[in-house]
């Protein structure tokens, strides 16, 4: 089963950079609005949606920067209430409410993003770009959890020895620095003897090989392409739309409708991809 | 340190992105849309320099050594950035770029940017951080030989990092919430940042003043051994 998850990093990165791309240009609350849905979605068909205490901060946040507004800026023609001799405006408060979906709706989308872009595939997008980078990055990564390990190591060994004193915060804080010079000496070294191994065993003599293949196949090519057009269609389609100093939308047209639609159809497109793949298995199965 | 590998790739985008690219995308942001975009137009300068100081990276040849050197020193970076409260980050980047020349300072910059968002989460903030945190690096290692010189120095200058570093992400946030930029709404965000800020300041400066003689002499050590 070919889920969202398993598509080419390219077009996963097309399919984001379109989905989020037009919710940064837009300030209509029904574009926002469906990217903050959007975004949610994606992060729940991801599984990475992440846990309700989570979500309640995500709530409150939305709440304190939707207050910020109306609260700093006092433009617009419609007052509601007067706090502190400063009018608190109509304008100010849908402002609030819109800027705020877009922040939350942006996180929303990072973090769907960062499920479904694993450093593995990262490193196929940048290895694109430069292999030498992507080589950097890569031992970068592998060394990040094999330095937590060795500065356990080293910890026990200080303490074993019985040099990590540990009576009061200056002596812990100087342990830890002692921890830290020792570690990094020991990093040092052992940088420069893995690049001697690759040398010997002929890193940069040719063609390199891959962990994964990944091959750009025609459904990334459709999924690329079909993100590309939408978002597109969307931007064609965008309503100009002003808060101050009163709320005032073009009409709505045809041409409107279409971009409305073409962003829905962008934010249900990996559900429409899993949908099918789903649909296709269980008719696979029950037809062997 | 070579990033881009076509030579001919590299030297179109040197001249077609400060030239052309820049100019159109601020151009696109004054002219095209009704509102402006202040947030939009500034990630898209940021990436594009992030892209232009990569073009200027030439190919040198040094083998894969400083390549891993690099890549143990974002490591300890995004380690460091997992420590409570105080952070070495800043500090172990000014060290790689005074030790290890500017573009192994921005390179380690940017890249623990956006590696250690992969464990602190990403966002459209990682392209400001990516730059802000080069940005050191590379500075670093242009003024390489008073850093070594004078301790005094080299406190003003991670003190100054932090304070900057600090600013740059303000300006972010502000750019980030309302699409424009306010001075009402900067000043209150700096206010409320001051506390982070005092933390960069006083976590670079012990980290410069433990740090800056054991792992500096390490590092020259491990450069005149290896001849990196």
């Amino acid at each position: 089963m070919r889920t969202f998850a398993d598509f080419h990093p390219v077009a996963q990165a097309a399919y984001f950079a379109a989905a989020a791309g037009v919710a940064m240009f837009s300030m209509d609350p029904v574009v926002l609005a469906l990217s903050l849905a959007g975004a949610v979605g994606l992060c729940a068909l991801t599984g990475g949606l992440g846990s309700l205490r989570w979500q309640g901060g995500m709530l409150l946040l939305f709440l304190v920067l939707a207050a910020l507004n109306p609260l700093t800026h006092h433009d617009g023609v419609t007052v509601l209430l007067v706090v502190n001799h400063r009018p608190i405006t109509l304008e100010a408060c849908l402002y609030g409410l819109s800027a705020a979906g877009m922040v939350v709706g942006m996180v929303y989308w990072f973090r769907g993003f960062s499920q479904v872009m694993t450093s593995d595939r990262l490193l196929v997008l940048l290895g694109g770009l430069s292999p030498r980078l992507s080589l950097v990055v890569s031992m970068a990564l592998r060394y990040v959890p094999l330095f937590g390990r060795q500065w356990k190591k080293t910890q026990q060994t200080q303490r074993a020895l019985g040099l990590y004193r540990e009576e009061n915060s200056m002596d812990r804080c100087r342990a830890g620095l002692r921890v830290f010079s020792i570690m990094t000496t020991w990093a040092l070294e052992n940088g420069v003897i893995t690049a001697d191994s690759m040398t010997a065993r002929g890193y940069g003599l040719g063609c390199r090989s891959h962990f994964r293949k990944v091959s750009f196949g025609l459904h990334d090519g459709l999924l690329t392409g079909l993100s590309l057009l939408l978002a597109a269609l969307a931007l064609w389609g965008a309503r100009s739309i002003a808060y101050y100093p009163r709320l005032l939308a073009a009409p709505m047209t045809l041409r409107h409708w279409t971009g409305y639609a073409a962003y829905g159809a962008l934010m249900i497109l990996p559900h429409i991809i899993q949908g099918k793949e789903a649909l296709a298995w269980r008719w696979w199965n029950s037809n062997r | 340190m070579i990033v881009i590998e076509k030579k001919a790739w590299r030297d179109t985008l040197r001249w077609l992105i400060p030239l052309v690219l820049i100019p159109a995308v601020v151009a696109l942001g004054a002219l095209v849309f009704p509102q402006k975009r202040h947030l939009l137009v500034s990630l898209g300068v940021a990436g594009l320099s992030l892209l232009l100081f990569l073009c200027g990276f030439e190919r040198r040849l040094t083998g894969s050594r400083r390549l891993v050197l690099a890549a143990v020193l974002i490591a300890l970076c995004v380690t460091g950035r997992m420590l409570p409260l105080i952070k070495p980050v800043t500090a172990i980047i000014i060290l790689a770029g005074m030790y290890l020349g500017c573009e192994t300072g921005f390179l380690v910059g940017s890249m623990a940017a956006i590696l250690s968002n992969f464990t602190f989460g990403q966002g459209p903030w990682t392209a400001f951080q990516m730059l802000a945190w080069g940005m050191i690096g590379l500075v670093a290692g242009w003024l390489h030989a008073p850093l070594k010189k004078s301790r005094l120095f080299l406190m003003i200058y991670g003190g100054l990092c932090g304070v900057l570093y600090s600013l740059v992400m303000d300006v972010w946030t502000v750019l980030w919430y309302d699409g424009g930029f306010r001075w009402s709404l900067y000043l209150s965000a700096m206010t409320a940042a001051l506390p982070h800020t005092l933390l960069y300041c006083a976590s670079n400066l012990v980290f410069l003043w433990f740090l800056a003689k054991p792992v500096g002499r390490k590092l020259e050590r491990v450069r005149r051994k290896y001849g990196v």
